[in-house]
Formats: C-alpha cells, sequence, structure tokens
C-alpha cells in the first residue's frame, strides 16, 4: 500500500472509530481552551519560602550525585575557578553566549587550563574535552531538574553530552518550585529543543543497582548563584 | 580510563543447543503458546524468579516511597487520565496537527497502516541514506513490529544501546519488561555475556565494571553511526515536537550525533499540547523507575540547523490500534504511557516474569493490548492471566481500569469460542451447558446435590477433606484440597429447623422463606 493511501486509510479508521463523523481540526485556541478546562487540582504553585524551595533544589540535585555549591554573584568567577581547579580536569568548551565574562576571571589563572567556546565546534573537538560549561533555562526543585533550552548560553545539545563532567550554573532567580511553574515560564512560545536534566546519567538495567554515569556526562556539578533577595517570606 | 576502546564483536554465533532453542522465549503473539503453557517452564525456573522477584520488589519499594510524598497524586492521575482521553477523543485532528507542525518543522511524516508497512517504509529510508548499520534507542514499537529482525535479513546491522537491550541483543535474548527489558537476567549472567561478545577477558560481575564495558563498546558506535531509529514517549500536536524519556544518555547520543533520526511511534502517543507534560512528565518517572524524574528527557521539533540530526523522519503506526479506539471499553487501553507500574505491581507477572505473554508488552496491560493489537486473533489466553485483583488499576498513572477490560476481552474469547463447532468436545463446555442446566431447575439441583454427596462421599478422607479427585476433578485437586460435603445441605436444614424459630423480625423472613420452599415443592 503506498503511503499517501495508507494515511487516509489510518485516518479513515479513526474517523469511524470516533463516530464516522470528520475531524473538524483542532484549532490552537481550542486546546489551549480545553486546557483551561482541566481539573487542575494537582499542586500548580509552590509553597515555599525563596530559601526553603533553593534548598530543596539543591537537596534533591544532591540526591542524585550530583555535586552543589552556592556563590554570590561576585563570587562566581572565582567559584568557577575552584570547581575547575578540584576537578582536576584541563581541557574545557563553553557554550557561546557570553561565558567569557565568568571564565576570564579567575579560571585563566590555573596553569593548564584551556576552554574553547563553541562557535560551532567540531564532534572530534567537543569529545576531546574534559568539561563543559553552560547556564540554564530554570530549575525546578519538585525534582531536582535542570532544563536545557538550547540558547546561545545553554549551548547545543551536543557539547553537554559528550564531555564527561558537566559544570552547570543555576541563577537563583530561575529556581521554580514546581513543574508546573516550569511551564508556566515556558509560555508562548513553547520551547523548539529541551534537555530535562536530573543528575548525571545513570542506569539501574542490572539487578536495579543504580550506577551513575553511563554515556551522557559521569559528574555533574552546579553552582546556584545567590541572584536574588534570600530573605524570609513567601513568593 | 579515558582511551576508547572499540571491541569488536565476536561474529560467529555460538551453535545453539536443542534445549537452548526450546528455551528461547517466543514473543510473537501469532506463534506463542497459550499462556499457561508458556508459565509452566518459567515457573520451574528458581533462578528467573529470584532475578525479577528482586527487581520488582526494587522498583516498588522505591515506587512506593515517591507517590506517597505526593500528596497530589491522585489530582495528577485524574488530570492525566483527562489529557489522555482528549487526545484519544480527537486522535485524526491532532494527528494531523503533529504531521503539519512536523512538517512546517524539516520533519517528514510516514504513516504505517501495519507492521510490514512500517518495516518497509524504514528500510526505505535507510536505503535512500545507503546506510548499512543504525543506532537505536529501546523502542518497544520496534520489537512489536520486530524492526532488527527485518534489518538484518536486509543488511541493515542493528547496535541497540540502552544498557538492558544491549544484554538481551548480544546474549540473544527477549525483552520481558517494557522499562527494564533485561530484568529476568543477573549480574552474573551479564558478565558471561559481555565476556563471551565483547571479547574482554577478567571481566568483573560488579555493576560499574559491566556498564562501563558497555560505555566503552558503544562509544564508538555513537560516533561513527550515521543514522539513528527511536521510539517516542510523547508526541507533541501543538508543536510537532517529539519527547523521549531516557537514563542512560544513549537517546541523546542517537538524537544529537547522527545525520539521520527516524522515529516510530504508535499514533495513540500524542498529547495535544506542550503544557500537558507538566502532569505526565510527574507521573511517569515515578511510576516507572521509582525516580522523582528520569536523568534525562529530550524534546526536539523537527530539525534544528546546526543542532542535531539534519534529516528526520517519524513513522506513525496503527498496526490495530485504531481498531480499539471505537470501543467505549476498551478504547481506555490506548491511554498508556508504558511506565510498567502495572507489571510491577501484579501477583502473576511476579510469579511467571515476561515471557510467559508471548509477547513485547507483557504483564497486564500486555494482557489487554496484545489481544486487542492482533485484533483477538491471536493471544486469546492472556485475559485470563489474571487475578482480577486490581493492583495494576490502583497503581496505574492514567487510570486504566484493566480488570474492567479483562473482563470485556474475556467475554469477547469466550463468544468467540462458543461460534466453534469443536466446543461440544471440551469438557469444560459441556460441565459449564450441563451446570446451566442444573442451576436453572430447583429439583434437578437438589437431586444434583444429593448425587453430588454420594459420589464424593467415596473420596472423602476420615479428616472431612478431599485430597484426589480423578479425571478433570484432578485439576483441581493437584494444587489445593477440597472441603467435603457436609451431610445436609442448607436448605435441608431450614426445612426441618424453619419452625424451631421465634415470632418477631423473623416472622417476615419465616414467610417468603416458606414461599421458596413451597415454589421448590411443586417443582418437585
Amino acid at each position: 500500500m503506498s503511503e499517501s493511501s495508507s494515511r487516509e486509510a489510518i485516518l479513515d479508521r479513526i474517523r469511524a472509530a470516533s463516530g464516522g463523523g470528520q475531524n473538524p481540526a483542532v484549532t490552537a485556541e481550542e486546546a489551549a481552551q480545553r486546557f483551561g478546562r482541566l481539573p487542575r487540582d494537582y499542586q500548580v504553585r509552590g509553597e515555599l519560602t525563596v530559601r526553603a524551595c533553593q534548598e530543596l533544589f539543591m537537596e534533591r540535585l544532591r540526591e542524585y550525585d550530583a555535586k552543589v555549591v552556592e556563590c554570590a554573584p561576585e563570587e562566581l568567577g572565582a567559584t568557577i575557578a575552584a570547581q575547575i581547579e578540584a576537578s582536576g580536569r584541563r581541557r574545557f568548551i563553553a557554550a557561546s553566549g557570553d561565558p567569557n565574562a565568568w571564565l576570564v576571571t579567575a579560571a585563566w589563572q590555573i596553569t593548564g587550563f584551556e576552554c574553547d567556546i563553541d562557535h560551532g565546534l567540531t564532534v572530534t573537538e567537543i569529545e576531546q574535552a574534559e568539561g563543559v560549561i553552560t547556564a540554564c533555562f530554570c530549575g525546578v526543585a519538585d525534582s531536582g531538574t535542570i532544563a536545557l533550552h538550547h540558547s546561545a548560553t545553554e549551548g547545543r545539545r551536543v557539547i553537554t553530552l559528550l564531555p564527561d563532567w558537566h559544570l552547570c550554573i543555576v541563577r537563583a532567580s530561575q529556581i521554580v518550585e514546581t513543574l508546573p511553574e516550569y511551564f508556566d515560564r515556558c509560555k508562548q512560545p513553547p520551547p523548539e529543543l529541551v534537555t530535562w536534566i536530573s543528575g548525571p546519567s545513570a542506569t539501574a538495567d542490572i539487578e536495579m543497582t543504580r550506577i551513575k554515569g553511563v554515556h551522557g556526562p559521569r559528574f555533574l556539578n552546579v553552582i546556584v548563584v545567590n541572584d536574588r533577595e534570600q530573605g524570609p517570606g513567601t513568593k | 580510563m579515558s582511551a576508547v576502546v572499540e571491541h569488536e564483536v565476536v561474529a560467529e554465533r555460538e551453535v545453539m543447543t536443542e534445549r537452548e532453542v526450546m528455551d528461547r522465549p517466543i514473543l510473537d503473539p501469532a506463534l506463542a503458546p497459550p499462556f499457561p503453557v508458556a508459565a509452566l517452564p518459567l515457573l520451574r525456573n528458581l533462578q528467573l524468579r529470584k532475578n525479577v522477584a528482586h527487581a520488582i520488589d526494587v522498583i516498588q519499594a522505591k515506587r512506593a516511597r515517591l507517590v506517597a510524598e505526593k500528596p497530589d497524586w491522585q489530582a495528577l492521575r485524574s488530570a492525566a487520565s483527562r489529557i489522555r482521553d482528549e487526545a484519544l477523543q480527537d486522535l485524526g485532528a491532532y494527528l494531523e496537527q503533529f504531521e503539519a507542525r512536523c512538517t512546517a518543522a524539516g520533519g517528514t511524516v510516514h504513516w504505517a497502516l501495519d507492521a510490514a508497512d512500517a518495516r518497509k517504509i524504514i528500510l526505505k529510508i535507510l536505503r535512500e541514506e545507503k546506510a548499512d548499520e543504525v543506532i537505536k534507542i529501546k523502542t518497544m514499537t520496534s520489537a512489536e513490529i520486530q524492526l532488527n529482525p527485518f534489518l538484518e535479513a536486509n543488511g541493515v546491522r542493528t547496535y541497540e544501546t540502552d544498557l538492558a537491550e544491549i544484554i538481551l541483543q548480544l546474549g540473544e535474548g527477549e525483552p520481558s519488561h517494557i522499562v527494564v527489558p533485561a530484568l529476568h537476567v543477573n549480574r552474573g549472567q551479564v558478565r558471561e555475556i559481555f565476556a563471551r561478545r565483547m571479547g574482554i577477558e577478567n571481566l568483573s560481575d560488579e555493576p560499574e565494571a559491566l556498564t562501563a564495558a558497555a560505555r566503552n563498546y558503544l562509544r564508538q558506535k555513537f560516533l561513527s553511526v550515521p543514522t539513528a531509529i527511536s521510539g517516542a514517549n510523547f508526541l507533541i500536536a501543538e508543536t510537532g515536537s517529539v519527547v523521549v524519556v531516557e537514563s542512560e544518555g544513549n537517546g541523546r547520543m542517537c538524537l544529537t550525533l547522527p545525520r539521520t533520526m527516524i522515529t516510530l511511534a504508535g499514533i495513540e502517543k500524542v498529547l495535544p499540547r506542550f503544557a500537558d507534560l507538566e502532569v505526565m512528565l510527574q507521573l511517569l518517572a515515578r511510576s516507572a523507575t521509582g525516580e522523582r524524574m528520569n536523568p534525562y528527557t529530550s524534546l526536539w521539533t523537527g530539525v534544528t540547523p546546526g543542532d542535531g540530526p539534519q534529516k528526520f523522519h517519524v513513522v506513525l503506526l496503527d498496526n490495530g490500534r485504531s481498531s480499539i479506539l471505537g470501543r467505549k471499553t476498551e478504547r481506555q487501553t490506548l491511554r498508556c504511557i508504558r511506565c510498567a507500574a502495572c507489571m510491577n505491581t501484579c501477583p502473576v507477572y511476579r510469579q511467571t516474569g515476561g515471557h510467559a505473554y508471548g509477547s513485547v508488552y507483557p504483564g497486564p496491560i500486555g494482557a489487554i493490548l496484545t489481544p486487542q493489537l492482533e485484533q483477538m486473533r491471536h493471544a486469546q489466553s492472556l485475559p485470563f492471566a489474571s487475578s482480577l485483583c486490581g493492583a495494576c488499576y490502583e497503581v496505574c498513572p492514567v487510570k486504566i481500569n484493566i480488570p474492567e477490560v479483562l473482563l470485556e476481552l474475556r467475554a469477547r474469547v469466550t463468544d468467540q469460542e462458543r461460534k466453534q463447532a469443536l466446543r461440544f468436545f471440551d469438557p469444560l463446555y459441556l460441565g459449564l451447558r450441563a451446570a446451566n442446566l442444573i442451576f436453572s431447575r430447583a429439583w434437578l439441583f437438589h437431586a444434583a446435590q444429593r448425587m453430588g454427596r454420594i459420589a464424593l462421599r467415596l473420596f472423602t478422607r476420615e479428616d472431612g477433606w478431599i485430597h484426589a479427585l480423578p479425571g478433570i476433578g484432578a485439576k483441581w485437586t493437584q494444587t489445593r484440597d477440597l472441603r467435603g460435603l457436609p451431610d445436609q445441605t442448607f436448605h435441608e436444614w431450614w426445612e426441618k429447623n424453619r419452625d424451631r424459630g421465634n415470632k418477631g423480625p423473623r416472622e417476615k423472613g419465616r414467610k417468603r422463606t416458606s414461599d421458596r420452599g413451597n415454589k421448590g415443592a411443586d417443582g418437585q
């Protein structure tokens, strides 16, 4: 059967199954209205204080075996340098959107430190890097998830995949408590490329024993930059 | 150890002994034996049962802990089942919307009526790409259409990249679970397979070492094979995006590095909107692996210049799904998001493991999905492979009432059997016909009771129990004892004793009972 006739046959079967009528196109507005009518009585808004939410985010990431540190905005360069120093790695790549601002400060003082900015690096070049440095779009505390939408500061998908060590900079103002709060931040238009990362790569395929590090980065380091008021009070 | 070593797969296939051929489970529903027949050797395989029980206990405990910490779990389930129902209600419209958006974003959408259609489309794309090897992300849909043997027979080498799938591919095994396909294999068995097929001496059986071996084995493949095949967890109609949920990063490798990407997805995988993921992603990982979130979830839309594959094909597969859509009770089967929580909680699956189901979809969801995908022509024993305890319904994140569908399918199987002439030789059928006759006439029923009492007395031991029956009755007494019949039935006792009661509230009852007694007497 030719492909176009398969298409018609499948759509005909679906129409017949749905009562024989046509399939009136569901417009974007209609679909959005339907979403509005859904019973969203699950937790949509977070309830924690700013500080508690940030702590939950860090705790959840640590449970996935990620390394998490906090720093003040003015300490970011030095903190990145300290992380790189401690990692023992020297060959890095970074997302193209302005990571220079962070890197120049202190990391270049480290002996042997190299960093290529991704302006179209080849796979081989990326594969040779020992680590990668990027920003992110959002952090979700409830599930300890980092969302990359692969803008210039978050980098192409491949750069956060091949290097074994991923250093991700999360600004405290990017952290939300619940997944629905993250989706609220994504509205109009929704992102075209997303990688949701919850810890380093892992598997439990052998006897359900969780092993950290398979094909994706085996190490995930996160720096949370305290760029907003941390005081008490709710959001 | 950062050096990348490519291990060549040891090419020559070990000649399988006859015993091993017999042991290889058959997961083609058209060829598989009925569930009880397939289950028997598995029940005798204590190692396998131990492996399955261990894996399931671990997942179950993790899932239970994480579900308990979500006070809004039931609200999430309700929302998810509503979203899935909405997608199925307007499936045609949402598929066309997905097709339009995906095409606009540079993807190519193909429609496959059945398994053969899908295999043909995929092979055609591979031929156009001049691909003689592909890397694959775990997809049960590909196993459903038996893609790998077809591609291999047509000169395309397939490399599974999910750890469990590598274990099965190299060990020539079959999946027994939809999330953890090799959960019936233990570390010692994995070590043996890897050592033999990857040619590694002195390989330890520590999961860390085995995982590292798989990483090294695949690294060059990821970097060099230009074509990949994936399944899909969700298709987003609103944006034309595809979502793949995974843990190891093998998925991201296949989605990012090759030149050409082919995604095979069942037509039911569509979600109306991007925002629907706020519900689905909260449910899926918790239900499937007992994690708050799986390590990696990827979403992509057609092709993105400079990032990832520059050619992207989606194959939308029907293969029996549209026939499920038209049935009111059964339609909910298509809500499934393949989390496997139902098989993890199922007391039957726990004992037999997945191979007894004779399908790549085992467990309770397989018991309802497989016969329907086969249009009730095969796998008719599966709806009966359940105790109807309802545990699967309770854990299902999209609230599929599996027991309800099981009963519906049992009725359809029974209707089929009723049409067969051979039924007159089936002792079960004859027995049920006889019972129908006896139960509909009171005098016959009483007579049968008296005869039964006399007959069973022959087999009743002094302890009041029947330990062994001859003929078809042995099917019961093989595994359980039967209480011997008492000397009189309740009816007989009541006939003798009903006048000994007092007045008061019993007055009414006495009257009604004596009416019934009279009717019985009339009948006699």
